[in-house]
């Protein structure tokens, strides 16, 4: 349904343009946000269910078993990375707009 | 000698630091255009960061997560992991469209987005509340950190160290001192990781990068004493509830009122953008950090033959950082400025947030909505009186504190988290969301987050999908689904409103 809504602000309907290209880059960041935090745990129950647990538990990394390394050290780290690739998608797209604008103004 | 008796180098330290703070906030006012110049005029990025950690960094952060590490092992890394995951929900979702709607603080914004004086009222209160339970637990650190080091009882320490924190406030409100945020991060990292450094060195681990070198005290852990910190919790305690709880700290961090204000230092929505990633680096360091601090905690115990009781180690274990620092032969100088760094941590974090949460009752209760013609001296007077009730709340709470003081910030962050996010987002990104709406799921959150107190002894199914740390999993999404399913039914927010979201904050118009 295309409503004619002249000022719809919608996270899952955004407008052509900018707006679209800024939630597809916020779907991918919360994607990967969710997936790493949430998939490994989850991973990490499944493998441990079927008695299979010693595959991320079994060997260590910087010293550390290695799920503990990833929860505790990666996943802070990842978190810093997800905000910098976001972050400079959201520079180029402004710049983009920004050229594009104008563009239409000359 | 470790958990009694008076340390009074330590504690002369912690009070030279404080002086130290003030001096400097002096000196630096010196320098400062008159006025609240909370960083300068403009920080820029890195200072931005320095600044969102220095806010945030707190009792919870200092002492809260060694000691659930110190009970708990991985299982605690859920807090670890919610509050710096949050920040990224804070970054994707909200930071640029809030620094362009130009509202900054939760009533202000809510009240404005809504258009509605009870909205703005509602918020306010819950603001306030969420204050309230946030400084009870920097209270807690506060007391336990005075009793531990003057060797006195809980009681008396909480209320020694919220008599010392009052007469900071008002020191500072008299002399005017002005706040450097990115001094106090330099304090508070350095005083955090400093120890741990000489820690690692002497128990002989690698001491250059402590948060790498903790790995090998763990394995030595296990293999001498048989103690897994790593084993996973997900047998015990669910996958669900780890996650829930993960999930609820994330959501609070996005919608804590007093990390949601900290875009209005910045000067543009870019630099608003990159200072939450130096903000997050930053808050990371500590949080890398801080189970080093548990680790040798336990190492140190079982080497010296103590396994503690869990109820006394429940006790300990909002103490282990210092704890841990005496027990590894610290210079007693050391673990001064490790005590000194907690307390100012906690001294910072609640002396702006009470005096926001005052401000907040002045302005955004009293001025808006009971007496719109009060004179700018008036309401002065009742935000000053208002900052010294909410300290009583506060330490009537603290006395007997319900928990530890991670967990207990952690319904803080439920609150927030089943509240004022949901408000924030769909304000930010539904059009269509109106004060009926936003006021019904509002309320309804705050019955969610005390849903397992209230009403968790007759309705049991409540205590497993609400529990009282980690219900936003489920919460947040029902008050989503209210929060639309009412302003569907009720009439849309006025035409100015929404033409304003749709031009100014999601602009760019082809």
């Amino acid at each position: 349904m295309d409503s004619p809504e002249p000022y719809q602000v919608n996270l899952f309907r955004p407008r052509a343009g900018y707006m679209r290209g800024e939630v597809a880059v916020i779907f991918a960041a919360l994607v990967g946000w969710s997936g790493a935090t949430f998939g490994f745990q989850l991973l990490l129950t499944l493998l441990e269910n079927s008695g299979r647990g010693d595959w991320l538990t079994g060997f260590s990394f910087f010293n550390l078993p290695f799920h503990y390394w990833f929860t505790a050290q990666m996943l802070p780290l990842w978190f810093i990375i997800i905000c910098i690739i976001f972050n400079i998608r959201i520079d180029r797209l402004s710049e983009k707009q920004n050229r594009r604008r104008e563009g239409n103004h000359d | 000698m470790i958990d009694s008796g008076q340390k009074m180098i330590p504690m002369l330290i912690v009070l030279g630091v404080l002086l130290v703070f003030v001096v400097a906030g002096l000196m630096y006012k010196a320098r400062e255009q008159p006025g609240y110049g909370v960083s300068g005029s403009h920080a820029g990025c890195m200072g931005g960061g320095a600044a969102i950690a220095s806010n945030w960094m707190s009792a919870a952060s200092f002492l809260g997560i060694a000691g659930l590490i110190y009970l708990y092992g991985y299982a605690a890394l859920a807090y670890v992991i919610g509050w710096t995951g949050g920040y990224v929900l804070l970054l994707v979702l909200l930071a640029g469209q809030l620094r362009r709607f130009g509202k900054y603080t939760a009533p202000d914004f809510i009240g404005e987005r809504y258009d509605s004086p009870g909205a703005r009222l509602l918020s306010a209160i819950i603001s306030v509340a969420i204050t309230l339970i946030y400084s009870v637990a920097q209270f807690k650190g506060i007391g336990i950190v005075f009793s531990w080091l003057l060797g006195i009882n809980y009681t008396s320490g909480v209320i020694l160290g919220a008599s010392i924190l009052m007469g900071y406030i008002i020191l500072s409100g008299v002399l005017g001192v002005a706040r450097s945020q990115q001094l106090q991060y330099f304090v508070l990292i350095v005083s955090f990781i400093l120890p741990l450094m000489f820690l690692a060195y002497r128990l002989g681990y690698f001491w250059i990068l402590p948060q790498f070198g903790y790995g090998k005290a763990m394995t030595d852990l296990a293999l001498e004493f048989n103690i897994n910190i790593a084993a996973t919790p997900f047998r015990e305690l669910g996958l669900f509830h780890w996650t829930a709880l993960c999930f609820t700290l994330m959501l609070g961090t996005a919608g804590l009122p007093h990390v949601l204000s900290r875009f209005y230092t910045v000067s543009n929505i870019r630099d608003a953008r990159w200072s939450v990633v130096w903000g997050l680096f930053f808050i990371a360091l500590i949080y890398w950090s801080a189970p080093a601090y548990a680790i040798f905690g336990r190492l140190l115990e079982a080497r010296a033959g103590m396994f503690l009781p869990p109820e006394i180690a429940h006790k300990m274990a909002d103490i282990v950082v210092l704890r841990t620092a005496l027990m590894g032969g610290l210079p007693e100088w050391l673990v001064g400025i490790l005590a000194a760094g907690a307390v100012s941590a906690s001294f910072f974090t609640v002396a702006g947030l009470l005096m926001t949460g005052a401000a907040s009752v002045s302005y955004d209760i009293y001025y808006r909505l009971i007496n719109p013609h009060a004179s700018e001296g008036a309401r002065m007077k009742l935000a000053k009186a208002a900052t010294l009730v909410l300290a009583l709340i506060v330490l009537c709470g603290a006395l007997d504190p319900p928990g530890l003081i991670a967990e207990i910030a952690a319904v803080a962050f439920a609150l927030a988290g089943n509240t004022i996010f949901p408000a924030f987002l769909l304000g930010i990104w539904w059009g269509g969301t109106n004060r009926q709406g936003v006021i019904a799921g509002m309320l309804s959150g705050v019955l969610i987050t005390f849903s397992q107190p209230l009403f968790g002894g007759f309705v049991p199914v409540v205590n497993t999908i609400f529990p009282l740390t980690a219900s936003a999993l489920c919460g947040a999404p029902l008050v989503i689904f209210v929060m639309i399913l009412v302003s569907r039914f009720t009439e849309p927010p006025p035409e100015r409103i929404r033409r304003f979201l749709a031009e100014e904050v999601h602009g760019h118009l082809e």
